[in-house]
């Protein structure tokens, strides 16, 4: 058991993460075909995770049914709105649209699904608004930079704002530009060269966690 | 006056939100030269050039990134490129069909001929390989089932690699970076980005580098694009509500700053 826990997924990984390294750099056709087939498989394993994602959700809310935690009324609206979009779903083939006439599916894409998602993310401007009210503040010299930053940006990134003080646009391009693209590179570099490590790590089988922790690893 | 009711607040922010959506100002829109990058390079395109636009966004980004997209297609099929649409969202395929349909439907441009709308497929990142060694083993049929091999829309298209240009309007991963990491880097074809307002600024250095050659950010972008190609349309519209929210919230932060030292003095006075 141990050989086909540990030892096969860390030669496998090996194997794949060494070859697919080089592959990058090594254009000819049996390198590319084995780049069509795989990519395909990992499409495939890609829509596993759907089947493992919906199969989680079920089992995270049915346990808190179970033990009745607080809000585990949302988790029955969860279940009833996610057993009748997938039947409405099967009932109606998976299309939106026949012959360019709207499904149910449609119509609950169309009508409870766009709402629902644009009201959810519409609503943080008003959060935002008031949490700029009550944590914006000058406290420290750091503090005070971001604020002044703030202000500019949101006054050059608006018509409004170019108009009453035209200044603002350039100041907002330069802090965009300049400011805010070095230290942005700079975060990039340094998460790109821990992935890097990471992937080593991963490739060489010294990082294991994604093995899973059971008794025998 | 420091603690006041979050109530008023909203009430404020749906007032600037919801006046000037009724009366609009419509004051002038400057156009930077990153939305100004997308608009030349397309311009510049030949006739029947293939123009990839990829909807990395669901329902809740669409204030953001459907006026970009809108716009994007306008010009688009107004050059009389052949366009390919495609979703890494599963939630925004809807979305996405709805968008092509409506653009194309307004500008005579037909299904299988001038565009095709490939819709969603899983794997992310290894579906853009998939898409750059073969196109047609990515997505055998499109969103409507139809076969993609023969379509007058894809003749000379086998992968990535005869893509004339690419634009990717992400809300956020999978989207722009992803698309340059497995695409653009190894299939070598030109792209730019469209994005939400929040993640623009991290998209910078991508810009900078000449990674992308244009980034259309927020609501902001996809308003000077619709100037650009001179057709307003609801990003220009949305403008106004954002400049005077952008006030509102510049106001209240100003406001509390001075009543906060205000208070400071005031507690130093009394030690």
């Amino acid at each position: 058991m141990i050989f086909l826990k540990r030892q096969l997924p860390l030669a496998i990984t090996f194997v794949m993460g060494v070859t697919f390294a080089f592959q990058y750099y090594i254009p000819h056709p049996v390198s590319e075909e084995a780049i069509t087939n795989v990519s395909k498989w990992m499409q495939i394993i890609s829509g596993f995770a759907l089947a493992l994602g919906l199969a989680s959700i079920f089992h995270v809310h049915a346990v808190k049914i179970k033990r009745q935690v607080p809000g585990w009324g949302y988790s029955i609206v969860l279940y009833a709105a996610m057993l009748a979009t997938i039947v409405v779903g099967f009932k109606s083939g998976g299309e939106t649209k026949v012959d360019g006439a709207q499904t149910a599916f449609g119509w609950l894409y169309d009508y409870s699904m766009v709402p629902l998602q644009g009201t959810m993310f519409s609503i943080l401007a008003f959060f935002i608004a008031s949490a700029a009210y009550r944590a914006f503040r000058a406290r420290s010299p750091e503090a005070s930079v971001l604020l002044v930053s703030a202000v500019l940006v949101m006054m050059g990134r608006v018509p409004l704002g170019q108009f009453l003080l035209p200044w603002t646009w350039d100041i907002t391009q330069w802090l965009l530009n300049v400011v805010n693209s070095a230290v942005r590179r700079a975060i990039l570099i340094g998460v790109s060269m821990g992935q890097v490590a990471l992937s080593m790590k991963i490739i060489l089988g010294i990082e294991r966690a994604y093995l899973g922790g059971g008794k025998d690893q | 006056m420091i603690g006041i009711d979050r109530r008023i607040i909203f009430l404020l922010i749906a007032a600037a939100v919801l006046l000037p959506l009724l009366r609009p100002f419509g004051l002038p829109i400057k156009v930077s030269p990153e939305v100004r990058g997308v608009y030349e390079y397309i311009e510049a395109l030949p006739e029947r050039s293939v123009f990839l636009l990829s909807f990395d966004f669901d329902p809740s980004s669409k204030p953001e990134l459907e006026p970009q997209a809108v716009a994007l297609l306008r010009h688009a099929f107004r050059k009389n490129l052949r366009v390919i649409g495609m979703t890494h969202w599963l939630t925004g395929t809807g979305l996405a069909d709805d968008v092509f349909s409506r653009v194309a439907a307004e500008t005579g441009k037909e299904r299988g001929k001038d565009y095709v709308f490939l819709g969603w497929s899983p794997g992310a990142g290894s579906l853009i390989i998939a898409m750059g060694q073969d196109l047609y083993k990515a997505f055998p049929s499109d969103y409507t089932k139809t076969p993609t091999q023969g379509m007058p829309v894809l003749e000379g298209v086998r992968s990535l690699r005869d893509v004339n240009y690419m634009v990717s309007l992400a809300a956020g991963s999978s989207g722009i970076e992803m698309w340059y990491v497995f695409g653009k880097d190894k299939y070598r074809f030109e792209m730019a980005g469209g994005s939400t307002g929040v993640i623009a600024p991290g998209l910078y250095p991508f810009l900078r580098s000449g990674q992308i050659n244009g980034l259309i950010g927020g609501l902001q972008g996809a308003a000077e694009y619709e100037t650009l190609i001179k057709r307003k349309g609801t990003a220009t519209a949305g403008m106004d509500a954002q400049s005077a929210t952008h006030f509102v919230i510049i106001i209240l932060v100003l406001l509390c700053n001075m009543f906060y030292f205000v208070l400071r003095g005031e507690k130093g006075k009394v030690r």
